[in-house]
């Protein structure tokens, strides 16, 4: 295999882990929060659908048209995320139950797809696409060059997203709160601060996340849109956010991982060799699951274990 | 104050006033309202009628948040404190010393956390994380955190239970030092001996009312603990006495025989390391010490609950099997765990499938592979009557309160007339009148031929019903003594770890 | 009085006593009336007559015998995963690999069918049920020891396994030359495809005329009334409430909750497998990968069961119901009623029961709690 091959590959890699790196950075917040969202998928698609609607639909400058595209994207999936908010952080209703209940609501046979037909979305171009930003001129930089400079907008906002993410986490007294009230809501709420207003902001920052990257499907890989046209990244998100043990750097790195696998699949039968694809997309899942085998016991678990209270309701009462 | 939950009156007309710079004790049974005054002060309830002033001004706490705005901080026997963060991340969180609301620097937070606990003479290192530390260090951070806070009203909820006398002692002074400063600390306690230690004022609350404050000062020796007490239960008790006076002939029968037991604790720590202890038939061994020390993997590694890392247990010359619940079960342990709600009773399933918890493989309450639902009830109508407990075999353990929860826990255990009797913290959390009755249940046990091996963090306790002392700490027997006249003080420092010459 | 107080907040106050019965039967009745009201919004929303609608639904649902029939096949899978999430939720285990072991199933049951199909529905219709019956325990054995032996959350590995399934159906008929696949001729090649079993493995229809009922249909009826008994009254269900009510609990009365786990996940995974035979026996007769993909019968299967709050019996009205909106969605399709309404309508639904539960354990006060303050 020679070097442009690899260099392609990376840079294909890094194109495709965007979408589900956003989303993942996305159900990371909620997910530190304590609060698991398995709607992932639903929320991206409505993202999708939206983003392509605003395309399709609004007239003006390209740039300005596709920022607004990602905005409504943006709004559109927390809006939805909003419905698991309520039901898991108000109601107290099971978070597995209800996350799963949003994808099938606004996920492919569900709202996204109601939302395509009405608005007649199927079979017909849309009008702005994101295309690559030659940044600095550096494009042709060996090696760098199209693997950093030859990218889309939303790949360097995933960037920012990412540091700005670990910046709050870490650096900020709300992201020290955000821990706080993903390891042990009682105690926060002891504090004086309001573990109901913590969860709703990060489920509906999550959802919002998720919009932007189901947007990348509709913007930037497809200038079409199809029912489910996210196939699956949604829940390669949620075993990204597991795989980087619930870190914003490891997101991204998994994700271009999983990108770069699943394009060297493709390139891979493409040059005969007998190994089938399927072998390449089934890692991310396999990954997933040795993770979570190692990390859920023993030793691996303060450190790169889950949010003590994830799944977990919150009720002064104990209830 | 009054403050209605559906159905009961928790607090009726509660008048309590603290002043600056005093140390103010609540006395009360459980039950009696002192937890629901605790969460109308720290505005986690807010009050049906009624309302709390501070400094003269009348305020509306709706939050705990309000409650710290007035200076109103409360610890809760239950720490809250994350255990991932470190000490100087707990301490920062929601409150900062420089006013930042968005950045957060770690070292900083260190460093200041740091001078703080050397200002209040409270030793903690502030880069661990609470995790790493050990009981007493973390009551030390919640206070920390208080303090820092700028708490003028400090609730300590029950602060000795889970401390060495030394550790409480230290910690006495530090409330001492915290009221000398101005502020003033409620200080919520069972223990007449500590109130009387430590306290300026005593207030005692009984079903919901206010049943009087006394003024120690410099006078405590002149209250009598017993009016104190006649305040508290509205009854004599009597105190200082030993209850279980006929001490039972040690039986000729084995009793309960453990033999260099190890244990080690979930986390793989060594627990209990190399325990060897006889029990007779008819006898109540006591466990004494600070919660923490291996009582709880010992008293679940001879029931069988918890795997054995070595040594021996029998129970009438029967070996047990390690870790097998069912051989000890068969060979006649019965064993109250201390953790009640979380081991010994399913909240979530009626009191009648709880009474057969033990026993529903039997042919009394089985057929094939169905369960005999008819005499499952049966068997529970029959207990309930028999220990005078309230509700039907069909109500869920969940509704029960402590104390019934206790009885019907009991019931449960002594129903099989069991060889040996494994109780941890028995009465721990009860109120008087059921306390009084578990005590009764345990003596009666032994006297009728079971082997009893009582762990109890409460001294007093254990000085009253057990026949021999064993003291536990740092998962060895630092001593056995003999209640009869036992030293206090010797059993104490037993506690610390300080080994008994022979 | 001060008068002015910030946001009003929903409160929830625990409920000390027991549950009313009348708010036990109320609450889902509301629940249905809401989504009712909320379906209806969303039908306006989006242009459409929701009368015309709603009878159109009642048209191909459940207005004659061969609608009738036809819910019946929306429901048959969706009863199968229901019952098969129904009793892992009771027990607290949250397999929601129902999917991926729906996948295992049809594949077993189909490779068995081609292998001794030809011998006789006799032989082959056990043996199909048998097949897909270990095939989905042993699936669902992986998440199940993980979770009881190396504590790693079951939710998370039941569900990548539903992806790797998938990925073994595509490969079993698109990317390999597997038994599963049909490589006879030419039109085998140019679009993959499974083989079809022999008719005589074909799973009975019951019923005559225009009305029928699939025979997986009834298999799950049974399997709704076994696991109802086995829940409510026997030992294993004894046991598995206990531990589910509290793991320590069934520890300290030596009952082997990791064994238990493991048992109901089996269980869990043998009932779900069932819906994949009972889909190539009694519908498609062969391996279809997007056949079985597509409808999402094991997530559907969770909200099935969520509806019949995790109560094999009410498991099977709430199958029905999602069967029959199903149907609507697939025999409708038309502007009056798009295929995409479906998931809508189940979210909606779904929602409102899941939020109206509270209402059984919580009082709800809208409002602070009354303050007298001192004027």
């Amino acid at each position: 295999m020679n070097r442009g091959l690899v260099i392609q590959l990376i840079a294909t890699g890094v194109f495709y882990g965007t979408p589900m790196a956003i989303a993942a950075l996305g159900e990371l917040l909620a997910e530190r929060s304590g609060v698991l969202n398995l709607g992932v998928e639903g929320m991206m698609l409505m993202g999708a659908v939206v983003a392509f609607w605003v395309s399709r639909n609004v007239s003006g400058p390209n740039g300005l048209i596709l920022i607004l595209a990602v905005l409504a994207a943006a709004a559109a999936a927390a809006l939805v995320s909003l419905i698991h908010a309520f039901m898991t952080i108000t109601l107290r209703a099971n978070q597995v139950v209800s996350g799963l209940a949003l994808t099938i609501f606004a996920g492919a046979t569900g709202l996204s797809s109601y939302v395509g037909d009405l608005a007649n979305l199927g079979g017909s171009p849309g009008h702005h696409i994101m295309n690559p930003i030659n940044v600095f001129g550096l494009k042709n930089l060996p090696i760098l060059g199209p693997i950093i400079f030859d990218q889309p907008a939303l790949v360097y906002v995933s960037w920012v997203i990412a540091v700005g993410i670990f910046w709050y986490v870490n650096k900020t007294r709300p992201g020290l709160h955000l821990r706080a009230v993903g390891e042990n809501p009682q105690a926060a709420d002891a504090m004086g601060l309001s573990v109901t207003r913590c969860r709703y902001t990060h489920v509906l920052t999550g959802g919002a996340l998720a919009g932007v990257g189901g947007s990348f499907y509709t913007l930037v890989i497809s200038s079409e849109w199809t029912d489910g046209i996210t196939s699956g990244a949604g829940w390669i998100a949620l075993a990204l956010v597991i795989l980087a043990f619930w870190r914003p750097a490891g997101v991204l790195a998994g994700a271009y991982l999983f990108g770069v696998v699943s394009a060297l699949g493709s390139n891979l039968s493409a040059r005969g060799v007998a190994l089938p694809p399927e072998v390449f997309s089934a890692l991310p899942y396999v990954l997933t699951i040795v993770v979570l085998a190692v990390v859920a016991g023993g030793w691996g678990r303060g450190r790169f274990g889950a949010p003590a209270a994830l799944g977990v309701p919150y009720a002064r009462d104990g209830g | 104050m009054t403050k209605r939950f559906p159905g009961v009156v928790a607090n009726d007309k509660v008048d309590f006033e603290v002043l600056s710079g005093e140390v103010h004790a609540l006395l009360g049974e459980n039950g009696s309202g002192k937890t629901t005054l605790c969460k109308m002060l720290t505005g986690m309830y807010q009050p049906t009628a009624g309302h709390i002033e501070v400094d003269g001004e009348p305020v509306v706490l709706h939050s705990p948040g309000d409650a710290h705005r007035h200076g109103i901080f409360m610890v809760h026997q239950h720490f809250s404190l994350v255990e991932r963060l470190t000490v100087a991340e707990n301490v920062m969180l929601g409150w900062s010393s420089d006013g930042s609301r968005i950045r957060f620097n770690r070292r900083r937070a260190e460093q200041e956390v740091a001078r703080l606990a050397e200002q209040y003479e409270m030793p903690v290192q502030a880069d661990r994380t609470i995790a790493a530390l050990s009981i007493g260090e973390r009551q030390r951070v919640e206070i920390l955190k208080a303090v820092c806070r700028g708490a003028r009203v400090l609730i300590l909820d029950e602060p000795t239970t889970v401390l060495t006398p030394q550790e409480a002692e230290r910690l006495f002074a530090s409330m001492r030092r915290l009221a000398k400063a101005g502020n003033s600390v409620i200080f919520i306690s069972h223990k007449l001996h500590e109130v009387l230690a430590v306290s300026d004022r005593v207030s005692v609350l009984r079903r919901g009312v206010t049943t009087g404050t006394v003024e120690l000062g410099d006078h405590a020796a002149s209250v009598d603990r017993k009016d104190l007490a006649r305040m508290m239960v509205g009854r004599e008790i009597e105190l200082g006495r030993r209850r279980r006076v006929t001490r039972a002939q040690p039986a000729a029968s084995a009793g309960l025989e453990i033999k260099e037991l190890v244990v080690h604790n979930d986390l793989g720590v060594l627990a209990v390391d190399g325990v060897t202890l006889d029990v007779a038939a008819g006898e109540v061994l006591g466990i004494a010490g600070v919660a923490g020390n291996g009582q709880r993997e010992f008293a679940e590694a001879i029931a069988g609950v918890r795997p054995r890392t070595r040594g021996e247990v029998s129970v009438g010359g029967t070996e047990i099997r390690s870790g097998r619940p069912l051989a000890a079960l068969a060979a006649g342990m019965a064993f109250v765990p201390e953790d009640r709600m979380g081991m010994g009773l399913a909240s979530g399933i009626d009191v009648a499938e709880n009474m057969v918890l033990k026993s529903f493989r039997t042919g009394a309450f089985s057929r094939g592979p169905l369960i005999r639902r008819g005499r499952v009830v049966d068997n529970a109508s029959s207990l309930l009557e028999g220990y005078q407990l309230r509700g039907g075999p069909a109500s869920l353990v969940g509704q029960l309160s402590g104390g019934n929860a206790q009885k019907v826990l009991l019931a449960r255990e002594l129903a099989s007339k069991p060889r040996a009797l494994v109780i941890a913290a028995p009465t721990r959390g009860l109120d008087v009148g059921v306390t009084e009755t578990v005590r009764r249940l345990i003596a009666e046990a032994a006297d009728a031929g079971t082997a009893v091996v009582m762990i109890s963090e409460d001294l007093d306790e254990v000085l009253d019903l057990a026949d021999r002392i064993a003291v536990m700490s740092g998962g060895r027997i630092t001593g056995i003594v003999e209640a009869q006249g036992a030293d206090v003080e010797e059993i104490g420092l037993l506690m610390m770890g300080q080994v008994r010459a022979a | 009085m001060r008068a002015i107080l910030p946001a009003i907040p929903i409160r929830l106050e625990k409920r000390t006593d027991r549950t009313p019965r009348w708010v036990l039967a109320a609450t889902p009745a509301g629940a249905f009336l809401f989504a009712f009201v909320v379906v209806t919004i969303v039908l306006l929303a989006g242009g459409h007559d929701p009368l015309q609608t709603y009878s159109a639904m009642l048209q191909a649902s459940v207005a004659s015998p061969s609608a009738i029939s036809q819910t019946l096949v929306s429901a048959t899978p969706l009863l199968l995963t229901g019952l098969a999430a129904a009793v892992a939720f009771r027990m607290g285990i949250w397999n929601i690999g129902g999917e991926g072991q729906l996948y295992i199933g049809a594949v077993c049951a189909s490779g068995v069918a081609l292998a001794i199909g030809a011998h006789g529905i006799g032989l082959a219709l056990p043996a199909m049920i048998l097949a897909a019956m270990i095939g989905g325990a042993l699936w669902a054995a992986i998440p199940g020891l993980l979770r009881a032996y190396l504590n790693a959350s079951e939710i998370l590995t039941s569900l990548m396994l539903n992806y790797v399934a998938g990925l073994l159906l595509d490969w079993l008929i698109n990317d390999s030359n597997s038994y599963w696949r049909d490589t006879s001729g030419i039109s085998a090649y140019l679009v993959a495809h499974g083989k079809t079993i022999p008719g005589a493995a074909d799973w009975p229809v019951i019923g005559s005329g225009s009305f029928t009922v699939p025979f997986g249909f009834l298999v799950g009826l049974v399997l709704a009334a076994l696991l109802f008994v086995v829940v409510r009254h026997t030992w294993l269900g004894y046991q598995l409430r206990v531990t589910a009510d509290n793991p320590g609990v069934g520890r300290y009365a030596g009952m082997a909750s990791k064994r238990n786990f493991v048992i109901v996940m089996l269980l869990s995974g043998a009932v779900a497998a069932i819906a994949g035979a009972s889909q190539v026996g009694d519908f498609t007769h062969i391996l279809d990968p997007t056949g079985l993909q597509s409808p999402q019968y094991g997530y559907t299967g969770i909200v099935v069961a969520a509806l019949g709050r995790y109560n094999p019996l009410a498991v099977v009205i709430s199958a029905l119901l999602l069967g029959a909106i199903t149907n609507a969605g697939i025999n409708v399709q038309s502007a009056t009623f798009p295929q995409s309404l479906t998931g809508v309508i189940e979210g909606v639904i779904l929602f409102c029961v899941l939020g109206s539960e509270i209402l059984s354990r919580y009082r709800v006060r809208v409002g602070w709690e009354k303050v007298a303050v001192a004027a």
